[in-house]
């Protein structure tokens, strides 16, 4: 499989050979599997939140955040589902992973599973585009592999949803074992489907998975863990992004016109090598960057 | 014939027989793709005998298959024996003419006009007029509603008898009660108008015309105005006022809007072929009735269109002084953003139609007034074209009206729009001149290399380059230079790549001497920088440096400084390095 030229592929929002991605993908699980449970990432790195498939909103983020051959990003998951474009924009970061593999670290979102992707699109896209399920089989297999959680320098810490009663400290966390369907329950599964809300403990979450967690949670898990911030995502932000806890929680969000009817804008978070913050808001691509070359393959009969 | 090559001869067909039986759409359209083959493989004899009487048969499909079918009989003239026999194709094609898919009736009318055309007159005569009128006067709409397509085809190449009954039955359709046959009667007026004399173009097909451009379904009216265009090229001056302006004038105030739409869509399209003066005199006043629409649809599409109709009109300028600019005027202040974003686009091209004086006069205000809304589209448009009005209205003129309100543009939050101005930079510098340059641009200029978008950074670079060419290097050593050092000393990792980005860019318009001996030990002093980044970029930017020194330097200098970064613990700082490295030897 030559990288280069399925990156270039891809880049025009385009897909590769059914065979590539299978080669891809084993790729992508061969760096991946080597990860830990928690990600440590050395500072300067740009933060970034939910994408759902909307690849020219991630174009314009990489024209906002710089080139992603220079620059360190961190996504914290949900590339897939509700966009149109949910194939490309995960194997596009996937391809981006398997060549500079210290550039770019990706967590698993919630919606990194079998189950969800049936239901929200993934899976559906899959099949319009290449006729089987092959496709969407080796990208949940890769799924089955991504990292959970980051620490940026010892102080920051980002997951995709948010906090677990279960988990204390970030040492509990590499006790996990992640290589697996995302479970109904758990720490794994609180990890990737809670949200803060302005409570003081915890409580029952809505979404019927992970809890909801407030101030006084927040503020014991930065006090135990040494933190000054936890940053994720998996909540939509009008602005983008949205502090909460006396600026001791963050949630960035980076799919503007969420699901091309909601209206926001979209955030990343550029965090400096001595650990400064600086927010970066962008809209959505317009009209006339949303193009793709749709290339028709019609299979060829012989008598 | 034995009957083992009788076999052999049948045994594709067979095949195709057994494979259209198949549950699988896709294997279904996959065996019809191949006809062609098929064909050919059994001879012309075969294929006239067998080949389409089965296929004839094979018409009660999905339509995704019957797609197919009708574009691949479109295929068979040559393995039929050539237009001779063209016309024994005609049968499944009649029959798929009356399917109610629209796109199948659609792509079987295409596939008949395709194998017309290899028919000579007397072919047609005999075999495709009995197919159109049995079409034309069929029971179901979807039959009458194709014929429509074939009239001009078939009208070429008959008798004068066969004309007048072409020209009755269309006619009828023209007044049939169902809608969709109205439609395609009045998509097929159009056609038609070349092939059927003036004498009859006028006492009949003008009169269907006029009784189309007042039917009661708007969709059949709206295409009154594709008529209309096809009118304007065939007719002379005075008819074309008699009979097709008052008809294009009551479209263009159409109770509904999608036929005033089509009117403004058209309009440059129906005026370019008629004298300037029959414009002036009529077109105009419609024109600027559409502008003035209820409909802001309509107004955004005249709008789109004010540059193209005045350049038509362009000798009498006192029109469009007096009729046109007011209603520009009133454009700019409309409340749809739409129309403004339209306005901003047309109205710059304007500037080269009206000359110098009525420019700075007229439009400058409004170029002002548009550059001061919050809409980054209306910018957008305005300052993209400013080079066009530049070169009318003289750098002197610019730089005291428009200037000062772009340069508060250099920072507008947007950056589409921030980047479109530093496109237009270099061009101004060109007119301006170095010293204005210096006074007041420089500084803004250099502000861009740390704007917070990366692609307004490297746009920027790119822009020292095009500056660098206009004003020298050593313009840029003293006034450049300076600046992008400083660059490589900002914390923020990011801003350091792009002074070295700039750095690489200005390296061939510097030339040796500077990259040697001004460059190369600023940058190098990066080599001990603790963000991997910045090592990385480093060693791409020495690995692009390499041709502009001197062989001496890069031994004694380049190569340790590489050799240092190739074995740093970032892979990525590895890579770059040892590729540079790689060069060199």
């Amino acid at each position: 499989m030559d990288i280069d030229k399925v990156i270039e592929v891809l880049s025009k929002c385009q897909t590769p050979s059914e065979y590539e991605i299978k080669q891809l993908c084993n790729k992508a699980i061969e760096i991946l599997i080597e990860e830990a449970n928690v990600l440590r990432i050395v500072p300067p790195v740009t933060i970034c939140g939910d994408i759902h498939g909307q690849f020219f909103d991630l174009v314009e983020l990489f024209d906002l955040g710089g080139s992603p051959f220079e620059t360190n990003y961190l996504f914290m998951g949900d590339f897939v589902d509700r966009g149109y474009y949910s194939l490309e924009t995960f194997l596009y970061l996937l391809a981006l992973k398997v060549k500079n593999p210290r550039r770019i670290s990706i967590l698993r979102g919630n919606h990194e599973c079998r189950q969800i992707t049936k239901v929200y699109g993934f899976y559906l896209e899959c099949v319009k585009k290449y006729g089987n399920g092959n496709v969407w089989r080796y990208c949940t297999e890769v799924f089955d592999h991504l990292s959970l959680t980051a620490l940026i320098g010892n102080s920051i810490f980002s997951v995709h949803g948010g906090l677990s009663p279960s988990i204390k400290t970030i040492n509990q966390i590499s006790l996990i074992n992640r290589k697996q369907e995302l479970p109904h329950e758990g720490p794994m599964s609180d990890m990737l489907w809670s949200d803060p809300e302005s409570i003081q403990n915890w409580g029952m979450s809505p979404r019927g998975a992970g809890f909801i967690f407030g101030n006084e949670v927040v503020k014991n898990f930065n006090r135990t863990n040494g933190l000054s911030l936890i940053t994720r995502a998996h909540q939509l932000c009008m602005d983008g992004f949205q502090y909460m806890f006396d600026e001791s929680l963050v949630t960035v969000w980076s799919a503007p016109n969420y699901f091309y009817r909601s209206g926001n804008i979209a955030a990343i978070l550029e965090i400096g090598e001595n650990l400064t913050r600086q927010f970066k808001t962008f809209k959505a691509a317009p009209k006339e960057k949303r193009i793709v070359k749709v290339k028709m393959s019609i299979p060829k009969y012989f008598l | 014939m034995s009957d083992q090559k009788k076999d052999d001869e049948i045994y594709p067909i067979a095949v195709l027989v057994e494979e259209l039986k198949n549950e699988d759409v896709q294997l279904r359209l996959n065996s019809l793709r191949q006809i062609s083959t098929i064909a050919q493989a059994v001879g012309q004899e075969r294929t006239r005998s067998e080949l389409i009487p089965f296929l004839n048969d094979a018409t009660d499909d999905e339509d995704e298959v019957l797609l197919v079918l009708a574009d691949e009989l479109g295929n068979l003239v040559e393995f039929v024996g050539g237009g001779e026999y063209a016309h024994t194709i005609l049968p499944p094609l009649t029959t798929l003419a009356s399917v109610e898919e629209t796109v199948v009736r659609e792509k079987t009318v295409e596939a008949i006009k395709k194998i017309s055309k290899e028919m000579g007159e007397d072919q047609i005569q005999e075999f495709l007029y009995p197919v159109l009128k049995q079409l034309a006067t069929g029971k179901w709409f979807t039959s009458r509603s194709s014929a429509c397509g074939l009239f001009s085809i078939c009208y070429q190449n008959v008798d004068e008898e066969t004309k007048t009954e072409l020209r009755q039955l269309f006619s009828d359709l023209c007044k049939d009660p169902t809608p969709m046959v109205r439609r395609s009667a009045a998509k097929g007026l159009a056609v038609l108008v070349p092939y059927v004399g003036r004498e009859n173009l006028r006492k009949e097909l003008i009169p269907l015309f006029v009784k189309l451009a007042e039917d009661d379904q708007d969709r059949v009216r709206l295409l009154a105005v594709d008529n209309c265009v096809a009118l304007s090229k065939i007719l002379t001056e005075d008819e074309f006022i008699t009979y097709v302006i008052p008809t294009l004038k009551s479209c263009a105030k159409d109770r509904s809007w999608r036929v005033r739409y089509m009117v403004a869509e058209r309009f440059c399209q129906l005026s370019e072929p008629i004298e300037p003066e029959v414009t002036k005199n009529d077109l105009v006043e419609v024109f600027i009735g559409l502008l003035k629409d209820n409909e802001e649809e309509v107004r955004t599409c005249a709008t789109l269109r004010i540059a193209e109709l005045c350049g038509q009109i362009r000798v009498y300028q006192d029109v469009i002084k007096d009729a046109i600019l007011p209603v520009i005027e009133e454009l700019s202040k409309d409340f749809s953003d739409n129309v403004k974003i339209a306005l901003a686009a047309s109205v710059t091209e304007l500037a080269p139609i009206i000359g110098k004086e009525m420019t700075v006069e007229k439009l400058v205000p409004l170029y002002l007034d548009l550059l001061k809304e919050d809409i980054s589209d209306v910018k957008l448009n305005i300052i993209s074209k400013l080079d066009t009005v530049t070169q009318v209205i003289t750098i002197e003129v610019l730089a005291s009206t428009l200037l000062p309100v772009v340069v508060e543009l250099f920072e507008d939050r947007q950056w589409r729009v921030r980047n479109a101005v530093i496109e237009y930079i270099p061009k101004l510098a060109i007119q301006l001149g170095v010293q204005f340059f210096d006074e007041k641009l420089t500084d803004l200029t250099m502000s861009w290399l740390k704007d917070s978008v990366f692609k307004i950074r490297q746009t920027a670079a790119r822009n020292l380059v095009k500056l660098t060419k206009v004003f020298g290097s050593d313009w840029c050593m003293e006034h450049l230079l300076p600046h992008i050092f400083k660059l490589l000393e900002e914390p923020n990792y990011k801003i350091k790549q792009t002074g070295m980005y700039s750095l690489t860019v200005l390296a061939p318009e510097l030339g040796n001497e500077i990259v040697t001996e001004k460059i190369l030990p600023k940058i190098k002093n990066l080599k001990s920088d603790k963000v991997a980044n910045v090592k990385l970029y480093l060693a791409k930017t020495l690995k692009s440096l390499l041709p502009y020194l001197e062989e001496n330097t890069i031994q004694q200098e380049v190569k340790p400084c590489l050799n240092e970064l190739a074995k740093d613990e970032d892979p990525d700082v590895k890579h770059f390095a040892t590729s540079a490295l790689n060069k060199i030897s």
